[in-house]
C-alpha cells in the first residue's frame, strides 16, 4: 500500500483476490491500471459476472450500505486500485465532483439494466402463462370436438 | 447523458469566449473549424465557447450565424462536435443542446487507442469559484463594466483581480502561497496558474486517466503529475490559443497558429481504409 498525491493506492498481482464474497470489509475501489474480474459462487460453481476495465468503480454497495460483499473481485493482470473509505469518499467528492456524477451514472445504469431484466422475466413468465393457457384451451376445444364427434358417431 | 466517448481523432480547444467585446475570435475560430473538418477530426470546445457573462449580443449573433453552417458540416462528415460546459456558458447548456448540432456534456472521458483522457473545463477546481462564488461573480461583473470602458481598463482591473486572489490565497494557505503555486516549487505547475488546478487534475487523473485536459485559466502549458498522468491546459483565445490533437491515443499539444502554419501533426493517409474509423459517442443511454 502507498500514497500518491493524498490517495491510498493498493497494487495486486494477476489472480490476487481484492475482496471475497461474504466478507465484511467497507472499502470501495477505483481501477487505475489493469482489470478486475467479478465472480460469484452459484450452486458450487464460479460464475463470472463482469470484467471491469480501467476507470471503473466497484465495492460501493458495501461502503454505502455496510452489507457483506455480494461477490468476489479478483485482479486480472497487474492491477492498481485507488482505495476509498467513507471519509475519503466524501473528500474525493468534494475535490472531484465529477466522481460523484460518474458513481451515480454507474448506479443509474445498473438500475436500468435490472429493470430490463425484470421486464424480460415478467414477459417470459407472461408468455409461458399465455402458452400454457392456450395449450389448455386448445386441448379443451380438441377434447370437446372429439367428444362431440364421438357423440355424433354414436347417434 | 453520455460522458464516455470513443474517438480516434479529436481536436480540443477552450475559452474561445465568442461574444466577448474584448476580442473577435470569429475568423480564427472559423479557420480552426475548417482545419478540423478538412483533416477529419471531431471537435471538442472545452468550455467558455460562448461568453454569456461578458456579452455583446450583436457580436455573438454575428459569430454564431457565421459558425452554425460549419457545425452542420460536421454531421455530414460523420464527425461530432462536443461542448463541455464552462462557467461563462453554463446557462446556455440546454439551449446549445437543443440546437442539435453538438453534444453538450459537463465533462468527457475520451477513449482513444489505449489512452483514457479526461476533458473538462476545470472551473470546478478553482478555489475562488467554489469558496467565494459571490466575490467571483462581483469580479466578473466589474470585468464586464471595465470592458465597456476600454480594453486597457479591463486589463488593469484583471491584473488587480489576480493580485487580490493571490493575496487571499496567501492568507488562507497560512502564508505559503508561493510554495504552492510558483514555477520554482518542487511540484511543477503551469506558469502563472494557481496550484488548485494541478491538484484538481491530480484528483481526477488518479482514477485511471493517462491525461487530463483543462481550460478556464487562460494559461497554456503541460506538466507531469505525481500519479503519472499528464496535465494539459489549452489556454484562452485572447492571446496565443493552444489546442490538443488526439489521434488513436497519440497526443499533440501546441499553438493553434502553428497548427495552421505547419499542418496536421497526424496526417491521414489517403490510402488508408476509412472503415477503421471508430464510433463516436457511446450510444448507451
Amino acid at each position: 500500500m502507498k500514497n500518491v498525491s493524498r490517495h491510498e493506492i493498493q497494487n495486486f498481482a494477476d489472480g490476487e483476490i481484492v475482496v471475497r464474497e461474504g466478507e465484511e470489509t467497507r472499502e470501495m475501489f477505483v481501477i487505475r491500471k489493469g482489470e478486475i474480474e467479478v465472480v460469484k459462487l452459484v450452486g458450487g460453481h464460479e460464475v463470472t459476472l463482469a470484467v471491469l476495465p480501467r476507470g471503473a468503480i466497484f465495492g460501493e454497495m458495501a461502503l454505502l450500505e455496510g452489507l457483506p460483499r455480494s461477490a468476489t473481485a479478483r485482479a486480472r493482470g497487474a492491477t492498481s486500485l485507488v482505495v476509498m473509505r467513507p471519509g475519503s469518499l466524501l473528500l474525493q467528492i468534494r475535490r472531484d465532483p465529477t466522481f460523484a456524477f460518474e458513481l451515480m451514472q454507474q448506479m443509474s445504469r445498473r438500475i436500468r439494466e435490472l429493470n430490463d431484466k425484470l421486464i424480460f422475466v415478467e414477459t417470459a413468465e407472461f408468455s409461458s402463462q399465455l402458452a400454457r393457457s392456450t395449450l389448455v384451451d386448445t386441448a379443451a376445444s380438441e377434447y370437446q370436438a372429439a367428444e362431440s364427434d364421438g357423440d355424433g358417431s354414436e347417434s | 447523458m453520455n460522458t464516455t466517448i470513443r474517438e480516434d481523432r479529436l481536436l480540443i480547444a477552450s475559452d474561445i469566449h465568442m461574444g466577448n467585446r474584448l476580442h473577435n475570435p470569429r475568423r480564427r475560430f472559423m479557420d480552426f473549424m475548417h482545419f478540423t473538418i478538412e483533416n477529419d477530426y471531431s471537435l471538442c470546445i472545452n468550455g467558455d465557447g460562448i461568453d454569456i457573462q461578458q456579452l455583446a449580443l450583436s457580436q455573438l449573433t454575428g459569430d454564431l450565424t457565421a459558425c452554425m453552417p460549419l457545425f452542420g458540416r460536421f454531421a455530414k462528415t460523420g464527425r461530432q462536435v462536443y461542448f463541455t460546459v464552462g462557467n461563462h456558458d453554463i446557462v446556455l447548456e440546454h439551449f446549445l443542446s437543443d440546437l442539435g448540432r453538438m453534444k453538450v456534456v459537463p465533462f468527457l472521458n475520451v477513449e482513444s487507442g489505449d489512452q483514457r483522457i479526461r476533458v473538462e473545463h476545470g472551473h470546478m477546481y478553482d478555489d475562488m469559484f467554489l469558496r467565494f462564488p459571490l466575490t467571483y461573480s462581483v469580479f466578473t461583473f466589474i470585468g464586464r463594466l471595465a470592458i465597456g470602458v476600454s480594453p486597457t481598463f479591463y486589463d488593469w482591473v484583471h491584473e488587480l483581480n489576480l493580485r487580490i486572489i493571490a493575496f487571499a490565497e496567501f492568507l488562507f494557505s497560512g502564508f505559503k502561497t508561493k510554495a504552492k503555486t510558483n514555477g520554482n516549487s518542487p511540484r511543477e505547475v503551469i506558469k502563472d496558474e494557481r496550484g488548485c488546478f494541478r491538484q484538481g487534475a491530480e484528483d481526477v487523473g488518479i482514477r485511471g486517466f493517462d491525461s487530463v485536459i483543462f481550460g478556464h485559466t487562460h494559461t497554456h502549458g503541460v506538466v507531469q503529475l505525481d500519479s503519472g498522468t499528464r496535465y494539459y491546459n489549452t489556454g484562452g483565445w485572447f492571446s496565443n490559443p493552444h489546442c490538443v490533437a488526439i489521434d488513436r491515443g497519440r497526443l499533440w499539444f501546441g499553438p493553434i497558429d502553428s497548427l495552421f502554419a505547419e499542418g496536421d501533426p497526424f496526417p491521414v493517409d489517403p490510402d488508408s481504409d476509412s472503415s477503421d474509423r471508430q464510433p463516436g459517442m457511446d450510444d448507451t443511454p
